[in-house]
Order: structure tokens, then sequence, then C-alpha cells
């Protein structure tokens, strides 16, 4: 049992997570595309690579190597069969985000957002919850343009986050933060077809792994 | 059941990390994923407090050698003839016609600074594309009427191209003609 968990942290990429997108994808999809130079967030300036005629270009280099990060640290989680919660309070995507949690079969929570639901989880929900042990934001705003409350609980309660952070939005308390485009349908379809093959591929390696270990 | 809630003091791992150090908590799922394979940038909470006095702007603008000239086209020529079809992936514009256009000749360069911009919206009227100047579609409005004006100022354009290549031809007849008399002329004396 040891084994199986201490393996696969050796290998650089062991679920092979490069090979899912290139370069040409995240242009494609239109990732590269920010807001205008008036919502720049401060803290979002190194992850930018240039300003088009007041429109903001994020670095595509920066977000493949964070990408690559954020979709490995998924893939070790679904691995290690923890629950998986994406977060997106975009009411376009809203459909999207859940029917690819389905998929995966993992959770999602695209609606509001209640007070308590992380800090008080064990009086909101009863005692013996289990938290999720990762929360993936899809967009890292709420319907007013704020930071999401879940950000701040996550980190309150010690749950590592990954989230697609755009121009306007705060990196900081984002454990794997991924710049990019969180505006357009590509953009969007690119992170749930990306987050769902990466969980996907895992649970089937795991499931391979215990199947390999019974049979010796 | 311990925990530390404090986000904005040092980052989640650390809290973690250092609650188990004193075993009042059991180790997490994630804490090993993260010990192998850390983020970038530890994500530590910081205050987001705008810039005071004058403030640079870090991000650098980006532009490119071919914007000086369409700068000039869109000054000139307004919009263009046709809008953008953003559908497809690999559209040329006719901007972008006009400047990969404006390069060849540079990149030949028979033809004049001052002239090039000139002989490339002749070019482009040689391969099928009306380009309208800013400004001058009202005058020919006032002088003419419905779908004659396009056809009266496509042909006008027209005849004052034609005219120029002739003018052209019989320059380049009255070079080659001279050059041949200079030749007949210049081994004589030797």
């Amino acid at each position: 049992d040891d084994k199986l968990l201490s393996e696969p942290l050796s290998h650089p990429d062991f679920f092979n997570v490069k090979e899912l997108f290139s370069l040409k994808d995240l242009f494609d999809a239109r990732v590269h595309l920010g807001h205008k130079k008036g919502c720049r967030h401060r803290f979002m300036e190194p992850y930018i690579f240039g300003c088009r005629l007041d429109q903001d270009i994020i670095d595509l280099d920066q977000t493949m190597q964070h990408l690559q990060l954020a979709l490995n640290f998924t893939a070790h989680i679904a691995y290690r069969k923890g629950i998986i919660l994406f977060i997106s309070r975009r009411r376009q995507f809203c459909h999207l985000v859940e029917s690819t949690a389905r998929e995966c079969g993992e959770y999602a929570h695209t609606r509001y957002w209640q007070g308590g639901l992380l800090t008080n989880a064990h009086i909101q929900f009863g005692s013996g919850v289990r938290l999720p042990d990762l929360i993936i934001f899809l967009s890292s705003l709420n319907n007013v343009f704020e930071p999401h409350v879940a950000i701040r609980d996550a980190a309150k309660m010690n749950i590592p986050t990954v989230g697609v952070v755009d121009t306007n939005c705060n990196p900081c308390l984002i454990t794997y933060p991924v710049p990019g485009n969180d505006d357009s349908p590509t953009a969007m379809e690119l992170y749930c077809k990306l987050f769902r093959m990466a969980i996907i591929r895992a649970k089937d390696k795991r499931r391979q792994s215990e199947v390999f270990d019974e049979l010796r | 059941m311990a925990g530390n809630r404090m986000q904005k003091i040092g980052s989640v791992f650390s809290r973690t990390r250092n609650l188990l150090r004193v075993g009042v908590i059991e180790k997490p799922l994630w804490f090993d994923v993260y010990a192998a394979f850390p983020p970038l940038r530890e994500p530590v909470y910081r205050v987001p407090r705008p810039r005071y006095g004058k403030v640079k702007d870090v991000v650098p603008p980006i532009f490119y050698q071919e914007d000086e000239v369409r700068a000039r086209f869109y000054r000139i020529y307004g919009n263009g003839p046709r809008p953008f079809d953003l559908l497809q992936s690999n559209y040329k514009s006719t901007c972008q016609r006009f400047v990969e256009k404006f390069n060849e000749l540079k990149e030949e360069g028979k033809i004049e600074e001052e002239k090039l911009f000139e002989e490339t919206g002749k070019a482009l009227l040689a391969s099928g594309i009306i380009l309208q100047r800013r400004g001058t579609d009202k005058v020919a409005q006032q002088d003419h009427q419905g779908a004659e004006t396009r056809d009266s100022v496509l042909h006008q354009q027209l005849q004052t191209v034609l005219e120029e290549i002739q003018e052209k031809k019989k320059d380049r007849e009255e070079q080659t003609l001279e050059s041949a008399e200079t030749q007949k002329e210049n081994p004589v004396p030797s």
C-alpha cells in the first residue's frame, strides 16, 4: 500500500499530463486573451506578456508550466482517492462545470456559496463530514467581480487549491494558479477537458495498480 | 481536531507541516504530493495595496514594425471595405493583405519610399480590392447617385492606373532606345 502511494511521486510526470495540451491548443482556445489595462490586478503583472492596444496578453509559456503543475497535482490527488470540488460562479459555464464533475465522478458547486460551507461544515452537514482534498476554481471571481469566498475558506481549512486566474484576479492565496482566460467558451471547454482527462487517467491507473497488486 | 485558520500567515503547506511536527494532526492526503511537486510560487498572502506616486507601467506594450503601415492604412482608408470574419482562424483582412503587399514592394526596392503607399494601393486595385478614401464618399455621392457611385469611382481609378502604366511603358521604351543609341555611340570614340 505504501509502495502504491510513494511510487508515482518519484516520476516527474507519472500520468504524462504534458501530452494532453500544447501551446498551439492554448492559443487556438484563446487562453492568452486578458482583460483591458484598467482591470489589471497588480499581482498578475508577472504573468502578463504585454499589452496590445490596451488589452493584456497572458504569457503562454508561463501558463504551460503552471498548467502542467496543476494537472499533475490534480492527477496525484485523484490517484490517492481524494475528493475534488469544482467551483465556478459563472452562469454561462455552470452546466459545463457540473457535467464535467459528473463525468469525472467528482463534485461541483456552481451556485450561491453559503458562508459556512467549509468553515462551519460540521454544523451545516452533521459531524463526520469529509471535506474536499482539492478545490479547482474554473473562475476565481464571483458574480460581483470579487474574489470567491471559497479561496479564503480553503486557505483557512488548509485545503490546497488549483485555480484559473484571469488578469483581474488575485492569485496570492491559490496554491497552484494557472494564468489564463476565464471568459471565452473555448478556453473553459479546454480547461474542463484537460481536468477531466487528468482525473480519469489517474483513477484508471489507480484501479490498474490495485489489480496488479492483488494478482501478486 | 486541531487546525490553523490563519490564512494570512504563511502558506497552507507551512501551517500543515508545523501542525504535523507538533503532532496534533494526522498527515493529509495532499501533503506528500505538494512536497514532491511544489508550485512555482509559495501561496503566501500579500496585501493588495495600490501603487502610490508616479505609477510605472511594468507591462510592456506590444507593437510590430507593420503597425506603422496599419496605422496609415486605417487613417486614410477607414475601416476597410470588408468586415473581419473571425470564424476562420486563417482569415486575412484587407489591411493584412495591404501590409504584405507593402512589404513585398519594399523588399523589391524599385519604388521610392514616399510612393510605396500609393503603389500598394494601386497593386491591390489591380488584384480587385477597391479601397475608398475616408471622407471622399460623401462628395462622390453628391455628384452621382445610387449604384453608379462605386462603378464610376472604380472606373476613374482604373483609368488613372491605366494611364500611369501606359506612361511608364513609354518611359521605359524611351530609356531602352536611349541606352541602345549610347551603346552605338560609345564604341566609336574608343
